[in-house]
C-alpha cells in the first residue's frame, strides 16, 4: 500500500482522504441532496463509508502498532480502549441531541397519514428502554450507525493487532473467512426494536477494517516495503475505471433518462446491499484505493494546496469533525425543508456546513498546537501521529 | 444511487412547469387545486393492454394492493381512500367502460408480506392492472435492502406472469420523517427497480412534496380535528392524479 513511513512522519494522504470522506458523509446524509451527485458514490459502487472504515483500520494499526512496538501490548491495548471510550461518549452525545430533535419532529409526524404506517408512537412510548438500548449500542437511529460499527471494530482490535505482529497474514485470512461465512449464511446482529439489524453489519464490515489494518501495520515497519506490484496497480486502475464508467452512466441515467445505464440489469442488484458490504462494493473500493495510491504519491504537489490542507485538517480531527458533520446534516436538512429556496439555498447550506467543519477542525488544530507548545519556547515540536 | 434529478428538486420541477407555460393537470372533481406539473404524472412506460381494453370498451379490473395509506384509515376508511377516488375519476373519464377498482390495502405489511397475498387475493380476480403501493413498512422496519428489492422484483414478475400490467406507487412525503426513518435507500431502490423492469411508477412522494413546497397542502401544522379532513382531501387529490397517470399511460 504505502511505501516506508519515516519515523514520526505522517502520510498526509490518509488525513486528506479521511477528511474528504467526512465531507462526503455530511453531503450524502442530507436526504435528496443535489450535491450528492458529486460525491464518490457517483463514480463507484461504494461510498464514503468504505473510505472512512478502511482508513480507520489503516491508521489504527499504524498508530497502535507503533505503540505496541515501543511500549508493549498492555499500553497499546489501554490506548485502544481509551479511544473506544472517546468514540462511545461521542456516540451517546450524538444520540442525546438526535433524540431531542426527533422528539420535536415526531409531534409533526403524528398527522394521521403517517402515524399508522410509521408506528412512531413506539419510539417515545418507552424512552427508558430506548435509552438503555442506546447505551448498549443496540438502538441505532438512522445516520447514527457508523460510530457503533467503529466502536465494535476497535473494541475487538487488540487481539488482531497482537496477531498482526506475530503472523501478519493470519488476521486477514480469518477475517476473509468470517466475511465469506457471513455473506453465505446471512449472519446478522440484531438491534432494538427486535426485528431490526445493524445497518452496518460488523461481521461483514470487519473485513475491510482488517484489510486496512494489515496494510497499515505493514507500514509501521519502516524497513518493510509493501509496494503494490505494478501489474496489480494496473489491474486495479482498469477495474476502477470500468466501475467509474458504469457507475457514472447510472448517475447520468437518473439525471437524463435516455442515457443508457450500462449493465444495470446485471450489476445494480449486487451493489445496493451496503449493510453486508457486498463483494462488488468491496472490489470497487479496493480498486479505487489501489489506483489512488498508485497515482497520488505521498509527495504529490496537490497535497500542499490550501484547499487540500483544509481537508487534511478535517481528517486529522476526524472524530470531532465526523460528529459535527452528522449534526450539521440533520440541521441542514431541517433548514432545507423549512425554508426551501431552490438550488441556491441547497448549495449555500452545503457550503456553510463544509465551512463549519473545516473551521472547527482548524480550531482543534490550533488548540492542540497551542496547548503543546511551552510558553515562550520556539522551535519545532516533534510530530506525534494521532489516530 | 439517486433518483432522477428533475424530481429531486421541487424547485426545478416548478421551474419546469413555468417553462412549459405553467401547465398543470386539472382534474375536474376535487374541490381544491391540487394539480401538479405534467412531468410528475406523464411518464414512461405506457400500459398498452389497458389502453386496448379501454379503447374496445371492455370491462376493466384494477386491483390496488398497498399499506395503511391505501386502506384510507386516516380519512375514515376505504370510501375516502385514493383507490376509491381513482375509480370515480376513471369512470367519469370513461363513462362507457365498466371499471372496477378493488382495494386490497392492509396496514403494516412489508413488500414480502404483500407478495405472499398475491396468489390468494389478486390472481383469482384476473385484474388487468395491479397498482402496488409499497416501501413504507420496509423502510420503517429496516428490511435488508436487497431482500426488499428481491421481493419487489419477484412480485412484478409474478404479476406479469398472470397477465396483469403493473404500476408502482412510492411512499408518502413528510418533511419530518427523514430524521426518524431512513427512507431514501428504499425510495431509490423502488425507482431503480421500476426503471430496470419497465414499470410505470406513480411519484406520490414527489407529488406530495410539490404540494407541500407550493403551499397547496400543509402536512405539518395540522390540528387534531382537521387531520381526517386533510387526509381525505389528500387522498382525493392523489386518486385524481393517479387517474390522470393511468389515463396517460393507457393512451
Amino acid at each position: 500500500m504505502a511505501g516506508p513511513v519515516p519515523e514520526g512522519g505522517r502520510d498526509v494522504r490518509l488525513d486528506f482522504f479521511r477528511g474528504l470522506s467526512l465531507i462526503f458523509i455530511f453531503i450524502d446524509h442530507i436526504p435528496e441532496n443535489f450535491l450528492s451527485y458529486f460525491t464518490v458514490r457517483s463514480i463507484a459502487f461504494n461510498d464514503a463509508a468504505e473510505i472512512f472504515i478502511f482508513i480507520s483500520g489503516y491508521t489504527a494499526a499504524l498508530v497502535y502498532g507503533r505503540s505496541l512496538r515501543q511500549s508493549g501490548a498492555l499500553l497499546a491495548t489501554a490506548q485502544i480502549y481509551r479511544r473506544v471510550w472517546q468514540l462511545y461518549v461521542a456516540h451517546i452525545f450524538l444520540f442525546v441531541i438526535f433524540t431531542a430533535e426527533v422528539s420535536y419532529t415526531l409531534i409533526a409526524i403524528q398527522s394521521p397519514m403517517y402515524a399508522e404506517e410509521l408506528g412512531v408512537g413506539d419510539f417515545l412510548q418507552a424512552p427508558h428502554i430506548a435509552i438503555i438500548r442506546a447505551l448498549l449500542l443496540d438502538f441505532q437511529p438512522p445516520f447514527l450507525d457508523i460510530l457503533p460499527l467503529y466502536i465494535v471494530l476497535l473494541g475487538c482490535f487488540p487481539p488482531v493487532l497482537l496477531a498482526l505482529e506475530k503472523y501478519p497474514l493470519v488476521p486477514v485470512c480469518v477475517s476473509a473467512a468470517l466475511y465469506a461465512l457471513t455473506l453465505a449464511r446471512g449472519w446478522a446482529l440484531h438491534t432494538y426494536p427486535a426485528d431490526h439489524t445493524w445497518f452496518f453489519n460488523p461481521l461483514a464490515w470487519q473485513f475491510l477494517f482488517v484489510i486496512g489494518a494489515s496494510l497499515g501495520y505493514a507500514a509501521v515497519d519502516e524497513h518493510h516495503v509493501s509496494r503494490v506490484p505494478t501489474w496489480l496497480s494496473r489491474l486495479a486502475a482498469v477495474i476502477a475505471a470500468g466501475v467509474a464508467v458504469i457507475s457514472l452512466s447510472w448517475t447520468l441515467h437518473w439525471v437524463f433518462d435516455p442515457f443508457p445505464p450500462l449493465l444495470a440489469k446485471q450489476l445494480w442488484n449486487h451493489t445496493i446491499d451496503k449493510t453486508n458490504l457486498t463483494p462488488l462494493r468491496l472490489i470497487s473500493f479496493l480498486a479505487l484505493a489501489a489506483s489512488v495510491v498508485h497515482f497520488v504519491k505521498r509527495d504529490n504537489a496537490f497535497l500542499e494546496w490550501r484547499a487540500t490542507r483544509a481537508i487534511v485538517v478535517c481528517g486529522k480531527h476526524s472524530l470531532y469533525v465526523f460528529c459535527l458533520g452528522i449534526l450539521l446534516s440533520v440541521l441542514g436538512h431541517f433548514i432545507l425543508t423549512e425554508f426551501y429556496g431552490g438550488i441556491g439555498t441547497e448549495i449555500a447550506v452545503n457550503l456553510a456546513g463544509i465551512a463549519l467543519m473545516i473551521g472547527a477542525a482548524a480550531l482543534f488544530e490550533w488548540f492542540k498546537a497551542a496547548s503543546r507548545r511551552p510558553r515562550h519556547a520556539a522551535g519545532p515540536v516533534p510530530a506525534t501521529p494521532s489516530e | 444511487m439517486m433518483r432522477r434529478v428533475l424530481l429531486l428538486l421541487p424547485g426545478l420541477a416548478f421551474v419546469a412547469s413555468l417553462a412549459s407555460g405553467g401547465e398543470r393537470e386539472h382534474g375536474a372533481a376535487p374541490g381544491r387545486d391540487c394539480g401538479v406539473p405534467r412531468e410528475l404524472v406523464e411518464d414512461e412506460p405506457r400500459l398498452p393492454g389497458l389502453a386496448e381494453r379501454l379503447h374496445a370498451k371492455q370491462p376493466v379490473v384494477i386491483t390496488v394492493i398497498g399499506g395503511g395509506s391505501t386502506t384510507g384509515a386516516a380519512a375514515g376508511g376505504p370510501a375516502n381512500a385514493y383507490p376509491h377516488w381513482l375509480e370515480a375519476a376513471l369512470r367519469r373519464r370513461h363513462p362507457q367502460a365498466q371499471i372496477t377498482v378493488i382495494n386490497l390495502g392492509i396496514a403494516r405489511q412489508t413488500t414480502e408480506d404483500m407478495v405472499q397475498r398475491f396468489a390468494a387475493e389478486i390472481y383469482p380476480s384476473r385484474p388487468n392492472l395491479v397498482i402496488w403501493e409499497t416501501g413504507t413498512v420496509d423502510a420503517v422496519r429496516g428490511t435488508d435492502i436487497d431482500d426488499f428489492t428481491a421481493a419487489l422484483e419477484s412480485g412484478i414478475a409474478a404479476l406479469r406472469e398472470h397477465n396483469s400490467e403493473v404500476m408502482l406507487v412510492d411512499m408518502q412525503y413528510n418533511s419530518g420523517t427523514a430524521s426518524v426513518i431512513n427512507f431514501e435507500p428504499y425510495l431509490d431502490a423502488l425507482h431503480q427497480v421500476a426503471d430496470l423492469h419497465d414499470v410505470y411508477l406513480f411519484r406520490r412522494f414527489d407529488i406530495m412534496r410539490y404540494w407541500s413546497a407550493e403551499g397547496m397542502f400543509d402536512f405539518v401544522d395540522v390540528s387534531k380535528e382537521n387531520r381526517a379532513a386533510l387526509a381525505a382531501e389528500v387522498y382525493e387529490c392523489l386518486g385524481e392524479n393517479l387517474a390522470e397517470a393511468v389515463d396517460f399511460a393507457a393512451q
